[in-house]
C-alpha cells in the first residue's frame, strides 16, 4: 500500500512538474503572437473524478503536443483549468475566474448542468466556444446554446446508432426487441424519449423500461421484471459501472441469452478491468477508436506517442482521455479555420467555423471522415468486449447518422 | 395480480431490508450509548469495503480471511475516531459533534480517493453464484447470502446485549449515564465500545452491500439514506432499527417494481413524513429524543 502511495505521489509530482513546465514554457514559445487559451472546469475530485483525472491528462497532453507542432498558426496554446469537484456552482465560479483572467477562446465544461447554467453568460459574452464531458441532446439546440457543441454524437444519436445496429441483427423479418435501463438522473433520462421514437421507426419493440437510482445498491427486483419480458437486448444509459454488472450477472444466472449494450460513459475499459470474464460480450457505442485498438492514423499515433511520453507508466488511456483530446482537436480546427478566414475569435465566428466542418479527417481518432450536424459529430461504432483479450473489438462499421 | 412476481419482489426487498437493518443498528448503537448522531457511518462502511478490496483484491488473501480483517479494521477505525475526535467534544453542543462527524466523513472520502483512486470498483466475488430458490421464488444469491451473514451478526449482537456484562453496561449507560457511572461502570469505555460495535455492524454491512452494488468514494451516501430507517424506527431503538430496516427495504423494492425506480425514494420519504407527523420520535423511539 505504501508503495502505492509513493507511486501516486510520484505521479502527482510528475503532473505538477508538467503543469509548472507548461506554465513556464508556454510564454517562452509564444514567439510574437498572443497565446490562445483553452479553459476548463475539470472535475479532478468528486463523483466524476475517475474520468476528470484522465480528461485533464488528455487536455494537458494535447496542449503539449500542439505546442510542439508550433501551436495554432504560430499562436502558442495555454491550458488553464480549475478543479470543480463536479459541482455546478464551483464550475461556474471557475469559468468566471478563468474567463476574467485569461479570456479563453474555448472551454471544457464538466457537466450538462454546468453547460446549461452558464449558457446565458456564455451567450452574452460571445467570445468563447464550449464543449466538454456532456453529450446531452439538449445542448444541440442551436437557438438556446449557439456557442456549445458535442464532441461526438449526442446521447439520442448514440441510441440511434445502437438501435440501427440492433435492427441490422434482425433475421428474416424477426426484429429483436429491446429494454432500456437508465439512471434516474437528467443524464440517464436524456435519450429515452427519442430512443423510443427511433425504435418505433425501425420496428423495434421496447418491451420494458427500468429506472434505477444512480449506482443502485440492489437491482434484483428490476432483474425479475426483465426476466418476465426476456428482452433480446438491454441498453444501459446513465451509468459508469454499477449496476450494469449486476444486471448482466443475474440475468445470465437466470439463463437469459440477452445481449447488453451501453453508451459512451458506460463503455470504458473499466468495465472489463472490474468485471473480468463477466464482461464478455458486452457492447458499447464509441465515437473514437480505443487507445488499444488495432486502428491507426497520424493523429492516433501522435496521441499514443504523447501519452507515452508524458507518463510512460500509465499504459492504457481511458475514453475520457480520448474524448478530451478530441475536444481539443476540434477547438484547434475551429480556431485555425477562424484565423485562416481572417476573422476574430468570437463565439459567432467559431460556431460558423465549426458548422463548416465537413468530411474532416481526424487522423484515426475517428475511423471515417466526419461532418458536423447541428453542433455534434453524429458518428460511432459498436464495439464488443473480448474478455480474454481484455479489450473492445469492433463489431460494426462506422455509422454516420445523417 | 401475479403473486409469484409479488413474492419474489417482496423476498428481494426483505433481504435488502435486512442489510439496511444492519447499517441502522450501527447507527443506533452509537446514538443510544453516546447520543452522537454519526453522519460518518456510511463512510466507515465505505472504508471497510475498501479494506476488503485491499485484502482480497490487492493482497489476494482468501475472501473469508479478508472479510473479518476488513470488518475488524472498520471497527478499529470507529474506536479510534471516538477516542481521538469525539471524546474531546464531550460537553460540547450536539451540533458541534455532528459537524465533527461530517468532517470525518469528508476526510475518509479524501483518504480512499488518495489510496484507491476515484475509480468505481467491484469487490472480488466471494459469495456463491448459484441462484437461490425458496420454493418457486427466485432470490439473487448475493442478496440471499448477504442477508444470512448479516442476520447471523444481528443475532450475535442481540444475544450479547441481552446476556453479556458488556451488553448490560451498554444498556445501563444508555438508560442513565450518571447512574451507570455511580454504579462503577466505566462510561468512557462504554462509549468507545459503542463506537467499536456500531462501526463493526456498519463495516460488515458495507462489505456485503458493496459486494452487491459496487464501490466508489461516494458509497457512503447509502449511510445517509439509512437515516430514514433510523428516524422511522426511532433513533434510540434497536428493535426500531430492525423493523424499520426490513420494512423500508421491502417498501423501496416494491415501489420500484410496481411504480418505477423513480418512486423508490419518494415512497420511503412519504413514510418518513407520515411518521414524523404522527410519532416524531419514531415507531419505537423514546419521547425524550433531542432533535438537532
Amino acid at each position: 500500500m505504501f508503495r502505492n502511495i509513493l507511486e501516486k505521489g510520484r505521479r502527482l509530482a510528475g503532473l505538477g512538474s508538467l503543469v509548472a513546465a507548461l506554465t513556464v514554457a508556454a510564454p517562452a514559445m509564444a514567439q510574437d503572437k498572443e497565446p490562445i487559451v483553452f479553459g476548463g472546469s475539470i472535475p479532478l475530485s468528486g463523483v466524476f473524478a475517475f474520468a476528470g483525472i484522465h480528461i485533464h491528462a488528455g487536455l494537458t497532453d494535447y496542449t503539449s503536443w500542439i505546442n510542439s507542432q508550433g501551436g495554432i498558426n504560430g499562436h502558442p496554446v495555454e491550458y488553464v483549468m480549475e478543479d470543480t469537484a463536479y459541482e455546478v456552482d464551483r464550475s461556474v465560479a471557475a469559468f468566471k475566474k478563468i474567463s476574467g483572467s485569461s479570456s479563453p477562446a474555448t472551454y471544457y465544461g464538466d457537466s450538462t448542468g454546468f453547460m446549461k447554467a452558464i449558457a446565458s453568460e456564455l451567450n452574452s459574452q460571445g467570445n468563447t466556444l464550449m464543449s466538454g464531458a456532456s453529450f446531452a441532446t439538449a445542448l444541440t439546440d442551436n437557438e438556446q446554446y449557439p456557442y456549445q457543441f458535442i464532441p461526438g454524437p449526442n446521447y439520442s444519436q448514440m441510441f440511434g446508432i445502437i438501435l440501427e445496429y440492433i435492427a441490422s441483427q434482425g433475421e428474416g423479418g424477426d426484429m429483436p426487441n429491446v429494454a432500456f435501463v437508465y439512471s434516474d438522473t437528467e443524464f440517464g433520462k436524456d435519450p429515452i424519449e427519442n430512443g423510443k421514437a427511433r425504435a418505433a421507426e425501425l420496428g423495434i419493440e421496447v418491451v420494458e423500461e427500468i429506472v434505477t437510482k444512480p449506482g443502485s445498491v440492489d437491482v434484483s427486483a428490476e432483474v425479475l421484471k426483465l426476466r418476465r419480458v426476456r428482452p433480446d437486448y438491454v441498453v444501459f444509459h446513465g451509468y459508469v459501472l454499477s449496476p450494469i454488472n449486476e444486471f448482466m450477472v443475474q440475468m445470465r444466472q437466470m439463463g437469459l441469452d440477452t445481449q447488453f449494450m451501453g453508451t459512451f460513459w458506460s463503455s470504458d475499459k473499466l468495465i472489463i478491468d472490474k468485471m473480468g470474464a463477466d464482461a464478455d460480450g458486452y457492447m458499447g457505442v464509441m465515437p473514437y477508436n480505443y487507445y488499444d485498438s488495432e486502428e491507426g492514423g497520424p493523429m492516433l499515433d501522435a496521441l499514443r506517442a504523447q501519452a507515452e511520453k508524458s507518463d510512460p507508466e500509465a499504459g492504457y488511456r481511458p475514453t475520457g482521455y480520448m474524448q478530451a483530446w478530441f475536444n481539443a482537436m476540434v477547438w484547434t480546427e475551429v480556431v485555425k479555420r477562424t484565423l485562416d478566414a481572417g476573422k476574430e475569435l468570437t463565439g459567432d465566428n467559431m460556431a460558423e467555423a465549426l458548422a463548416s466542418i465537413e468530411d474532416w479527417d481526424t487522423g484515426g481518432i475517428i475511423g471515417i471522415p466526419v461532418t458536423v450536424r447541428d453542433m455534434s459529430f453524429p458518428v460511432g461504432r459498436i464495439w464488443r468486449v473480448n474478455a480474454e483479450e481484455g479489450r473492445y473489438e469492433p463489431v460494426s462499421d462506422w455509422i454516420h447518422l445523417d | 395480480m401475479d403473486w409469484l412476481f409479488f413474492g419474489e419482489i417482496s423476498l428481494a426487498g426483505l433481504a435488502m431490508g435486512g442489510l439496511y437493518a444492519l447499517i441502522a443498528l450501527g447507527f443506533v448503537i452509537i446514538y443510544k450509548a453516546t447520543r452522537v448522531i454519526n453522519f460518518a457511518i456510511g463512510e466507515i462502511m465505505m472504508f471497510a469495503a475498501y479494506l476488503f478490496l485491499a485484502f482480497a483484491g490487492g493482497m489476494e488473501l482468501s475472501p473469508w480471511i479478508a472479510l473479518p480483517m476488513a470488518v475488524i479494521g472498520g471497527s478499529i477505525l470507529g474506536g479510534v475516531i471516538e477516542k481521538t475526535m469525539i471524546r474531546p467534544m464531550l460537553g460540547e453542543s450536539p451540533i458541534s459533534v455532528v459537524m465533527v462527524t461530517i468532517g470525518i466523513a469528508s476526510i475518509l472520502v479524501g483518504l480512499v480517493e488518495f489510496i484507491w483512486t476515484a475509480d468505481p470498483q467491484l469487490l472480488p466475488n466471494f459469495l456463491p453464484r448459484e441462484p437461490v430458490f425458496i420454493g418457486e421464488l427466485y432470490l439473487a444469491p448475493k442478496i440471499a447470502y448477504g442477508f444470512l451473514i448479516g442476520s447471523a451478526l444481528l443475532i450475535i449482537y442481540l444475544l450479547y446485549f441481552r446476556f453479556s456484562r458488556g451488553g448490560v453496561a451498554l444498556r445501563a449507560t444508555a438508560s442513565d449515564q450518571a447512574a451507570a457511572y455511580s454504579m462503577g461502570i466505566n462510561v468512557r469505555r462504554v462509549f468507545n465500545m459503542a463506537w467499536v460495535f456500531g462501526s463493526l455492524a456498519a463495516s460488515l454491512a458495507g462489505v456485503l452491500v458493496a459486494a452487491t452494488g459496487g464501490l466508489s468514494p461516494q458509497f457512503g451516501i447509502i449511510g445517509l439514506s439509512v437515516l430514514v430507517v433510523v428516524i422511522v424506527g426511532g433513533l434510540d431503538s434497536i428493535l426500531g432499527a430492525l423493523v424499520a430496516g426490513v420494512f423500508i427495504g421491502w417498501l423501496e423494492t416494491v415501489a420500484g417494481a410496481y411504480l418505477g425506480g423513480e418512486y423508490r425514494m419518494p415512497a420511503t420519504f412519504l413514510v418518513l413524513a407520515i411518521i414524523l407527523v404522527i410519532r416524531p420520535y419514531g415507531l419505537f423511539g423514546t419521547h425524550e429524543i433531542e432533535r438537532v
